[in-house]
């Protein structure tokens, strides 16, 4: 994962070298009383990347290991599957929806507002 | 635990300073320190007219609810606005929740004697306005929430009786053992809270098995969305065909039973299976739904033969032994919910027997 401090720097090098980063992130919602799968993608473009790395960088993703086991918390609560790419690193998490709060919850968020203007008249929904 | 004086007595009695009442004061404190829950349980009385003019009295509990308001946060309990004694307070939201959940606890008394959520009056707790744009309802183990929707694919959750009750009946198997929330439990646990939402509605309206919709949260979807409702017991993966949201993909059969890591491992999904079983025999019996192959439901959920992770084929096995003890072995409701399960290949014909 890049450096968002470099992102900063005012070296053009260090610019250009950013520039090359394609950043993706996708976000997935499964279960809810519905059980409805919705997913959100962003790609933000250059000009935002030093804004993404740094949602990016400030999720505790150690702490949301797909792998492992998320604690039941009642019933037809959602969960959240996050995918960040930037350039060859990739991130994963898994979330229960009581998890989704603090960094998690303002990525997530950047990400559903981000998709929206790009969704067509009729699924603007 | 039951005493024949109420602890209220038993605490007036045990205050009294009164000289002539010693020894009844130290007996009552004695007896209160017996180590004991004791909740006022609300109750109520019907009074009816039976012929020829003979007016009975009937006593039965009565709901204990309170609504609390998120406000627009995903903060609980939130704040309280309306409670049991309360007139309604003109926000549909919370007037609906206060309505569906007496329904709900109107029909787990009236078909199966069940007092509430642990059978023995608790309190209804519901927070409405949960979030903004929030797109779910849920049990968090201790209340029901509810969102009030995007309004693009949901309008809000409370206007449907079936997702109400539905979130009822999570509190109701959470408290009878549980079903762990993953694979074929979860979907069991789902199921249930599909078949008892289904049978509240059904009961309600006074519909049988035939002229039911057996739909779960009719209405809680935008007219944008091409769908009437998010499930159905009658014909899993029907409930809706939307260009944005998809095919409901529920299966009613093992043959097509998903196989996913989305849903706690698809228990929305693959709980088609089950609720099609349910369906097919209340079909075969015919009638209001909730008096045979409901109570025959009712029965395993609250038997305590049903593991926590029990499988589709295990609690079959403990619907066709709960409809043998109620009804007996040769019986046509017997038949008929091996007819359920055989007809979504959970079980095979005649191996149900063990």
């Amino acid at each position: 994962m890049t450096d968002p401090q470099r992102t900063d720097g005012d070296d053009p090098r260090e610019r250009s070298h950013d520039q090359l980063v394609a950043i993706a992130v996708t976000v997935t919602r499964t279960g809810g009383i519905a059980g409805l799968r919705r997913t959100w993608r962003a790609q933000p473009g250059t000009a935002e990347s030093s804004h993404w790395i740094a949602l990016i960088d400030g999720c505790p993703w150690d702490a949301a290991d797909p792998a492992r086991a998320i604690p039941p918390t009642g019933a037809d609560r959602f969960v959240w599957h996050v995918d960040a790419r930037c350039g060859d690193a990739a991130r994963e998490a898994a979330l229960a929806d009581p998890e989704v709060q603090g960094p998690w919850r303002e990525l997530i968020d950047a990400v559903r507002a981000a998709q929206k203007p790009a969704a067509p008249p009729k699924s603007a929904r | 635990m039951h005493a024949i004086v109420p602890p209220y007595l038993l605490a007036r009695i045990a205050a009294t300073r009164e000289p002539t009442w010693a020894r009844a004061a130290q007996a009552a404190r004695a007896t209160l320190e017996i180590p004991r829950e004791y909740r006022p349980v609300r109750s109520r009385i019907r009074m009816s007219i039976e012929e020829p003019g003979t007016l009975v009295f009937e006593g039965a509990p009565a709901p204990d609810r309170t609504i609390s308001d998120a406000r627009q946060l995903e903060q609980l309990p939130g704040t309280r606005v309306r409670g049991e004694d309360d007139p309604p307070t003109g926000d549909i939201a919370v007037d609906e929740a206060f309505d569906g959940l007496g329904a709900t606890f109107d029909f787990y008394w009236e078909a199966y004697q069940r007092s509430g959520i642990d059978g023995a009056g608790a309190p209804l707790l519901a927070t409405v306005h949960y979030g903004r744009d929030y797109d779910n309802a849920f049990w968090n183990g201790e209340r029901m929430v509810f969102g009030d929707g995007d309004g693009e694919v949901f309008v809000g959750f409370t206007g449907s009786l079936s997702v109400i009750a539905h979130e009822l009946t999570h509190g109701v198997t959470e408290f009878e053992g549980g079903l762990v929330y993953q694979g074929q439990s979860g979907a069991l646990n789902e199921s249930l809270s599909d078949v008892f939402g289904a049978l509240t509605e059904q009961h309600l309206l006074g519909q049988t098995a035939e002229t039911a919709s057996w739909l779960i949260g009719e209405g809680i979807f935008t007219d944008a969305v091409q769908g009437e409702a998010l499930r159905s017991l009658k014909a899993p993966g029907t409930a809706y065909d939307d260009d944005v949201l998809g095919r409901d993909p529920q299966p009613a059969h093992m043959d097509d039973y998903v196989v996913t890591s989305d849903d706690n491992g698809g228990v929305h999904i693959n709980s088609g299976i089950p609720n099609h079983a349910f369906y097919l025999a209340a079909q075969q019996l015919g009638g209001n739904a909730w008096e045979r192959a409901g109570l025959i439901w009712y029965r395993t959920l609250t038997s305590g033969t049903v593991s926590p992770t029990a499988d589709f084929r295990a609690f079959a096995q403990a619907t066709v032994t709960a409809a043998e003890a109620e009804y007996g072995e040769e019986s046509e409701e017997v038949d008929a919910v091996r007819t359920g399960w055989t007809g979504v290949g959970v079980l095979d014909d005649g191996s149900a027997t063990n």
